[in-house]
């Protein structure tokens, strides 16, 4: 097939993932899927460098790609050694806690009032009992010989 | 207007509603047609990359079973309500992720994407959820910050990107220079996709980028450092490790005694 054909396939599905995570970003209000939005635009970022990197021929695509794990493994270690910290003083991943730290001319946020969500009751499959009970002597259950 | 810029338009506005419809927004109305519209959207959009192949119909079939994996897991990343449904799904794009990349030959990083991502840093943030997540959806999970405005934004961007590829007012690849004939298959096997591929890889990350690899290297303390500090700075006074240690001999003195 085309080298080109290869390379916009690849790249458009970097530029998917990217504004995937672009949109989880910047809507979502849990601290830990905002960090994973952030992961998923590196990914984003790594399927079209690799692209690039196969399409001249070149390894600068693939090893920029390492620095780029690179990068995100400290920024995962940062990233949770903050988000533990914020949780241990707030006692939620909420972002909206910490929103006393805007600039000075931005209006407060407030939340809307939402209903409760509707209690759903849960059935677990359970296993049905078969075999016959053991009898047990009252004897042996007070002295065991083995524990 | 070209059938192709025509697309990428109708394509990022379908993939705008849908994302708006399924991001959390205080309640599941509609969110059967956000996935409807993304899917509609993701696939008007993967029309523009399909050429019907029959020869090669195994590879493609399994190229686009993976894009499709990817790119569904990364929409419901980012709009489950729950934060552990949000990292399974993510986990999923990371494998798609992986595959994608094994697909053009890299094999190192295919590996690396699982191992580093999947198992390292997705495992330790399930932890943080597990330590951190009360019972049920909370508040936070369940309304997210201006939703129709940030999935417009998302999808304005899939869009420019896209028409930056696709269309030929900005340089149609084949038209403009992209055409890259300069090497030949054979000539490619003996680069990227070479079968001894990490001793290519080794060779290069420790001649040409071995600078890279040390600034790497203490980038990569200097944030262990930073995340100790953090974490230290931050937590609550503790007692002190003498105080402790007296505690304990008292109380190993008030069990003997």
């Amino acid at each position: 097939m085309d080298e080109v054909q290869v390379l916009e396939r690849y790249l458009l599905i970097g530029a998917l993932l990217f504004g995937i995570g672009l949109v989880g970003f910047v809507s979502r209000r849990n601290m830990i899927v905002m960090f994973l939005a952030a992961e998923m635009m590196l990914q984003g970022i790594s399927v079209s460098l690799v692209a690039w990197g196969r399409f001249h021929n070149d390894w600068g695509g693939q090893m920029l790609v390492i620095f780029i794990l690179t990068v995100a493994a400290c920024e995962a270690a940062i990233a949770l050694a903050l988000v533990l910290m914020l949780y241990h003083r707030s006692g939620k991943l909420d972002i909206a806690f910490w929103q006393t730290v805007r600039e000075a001319n931005q209006p407060r946020y407030v939340d809307q009032q939402l209903p409760d969500e509707p209690l759903k009751v849960e059935h677990w499959p359970t296993l049905p009992p078969a075999g016959v009970e053991p009898v047990r002597s009252d004897d042996e259950v007070i002295h065991r010989s083995h524990v | 207007m070209s059938t192709a810029a025509q697309t990428i338009a109708i394509a990022s506005a379908l993939l705008a509603g849908g994302l708006w419809l399924q991001l959390p927004r205080g309640n599941s109305r509609g969110r059967w047609w956000g996935i409807v519209l993304a899917a509609l959207g993701v696939c008007l959009l993967g029309r523009l990359v399909v050429r019907l192949q029959p020869e090669h119909w195994v590879g493609e079939a399994v190229f686009f079973g993976v894009a499709a994996t990817t790119i569904v897991s990364a929409i419901g990343a980012v709009t489950m309500r729950s934060p552990v449904y949000c990292a399974l799904w993510f986990a999923l794009t990371l494998v798609g992720t992986a595959a994608l990349l094994l697909f053009q030959g890299a094999q190192f990083l295919g590996i690396a994407t699982v191992v580093v991502y999947a198992g390292a840093i997705l495992v330790t943030f399930l932890f943080v959820l597990m330590l951190a997540q009360p019972e049920g959806h909370t508040y936070y999970d369940r309304v997210s910050w201006e939703p129709l405005l940030s999935a417009c934004t998302g999808a304005v961007l899939i869009g420019l990107l896209s028409a930056s590829i696709f269309l030929p007012a900005s340089g149609k690849p084949a038209q403009s220079g992209w055409k890259n004939d300069r090497w030949s298959a054979t000539e490619r096997k003996q680069e990227i996709v070479h079968p001894q591929h990490m001793a290519h890889v080794g060779r290069q990350l420790f001649s040409r980028y071995l600078v890279a690899v040390e600034v790497a290297g203490t980038l990569l303390l200097v944030g262990l450092v930073g995340a100790v500090a953090i974490v230290s700075h931050g937590a609550p006074a503790r007692q002190t490790g003498e105080a402790v240690e007296r505690d304990r001999l008292a109380a190993r003195e008030a069990h003997h005694g």
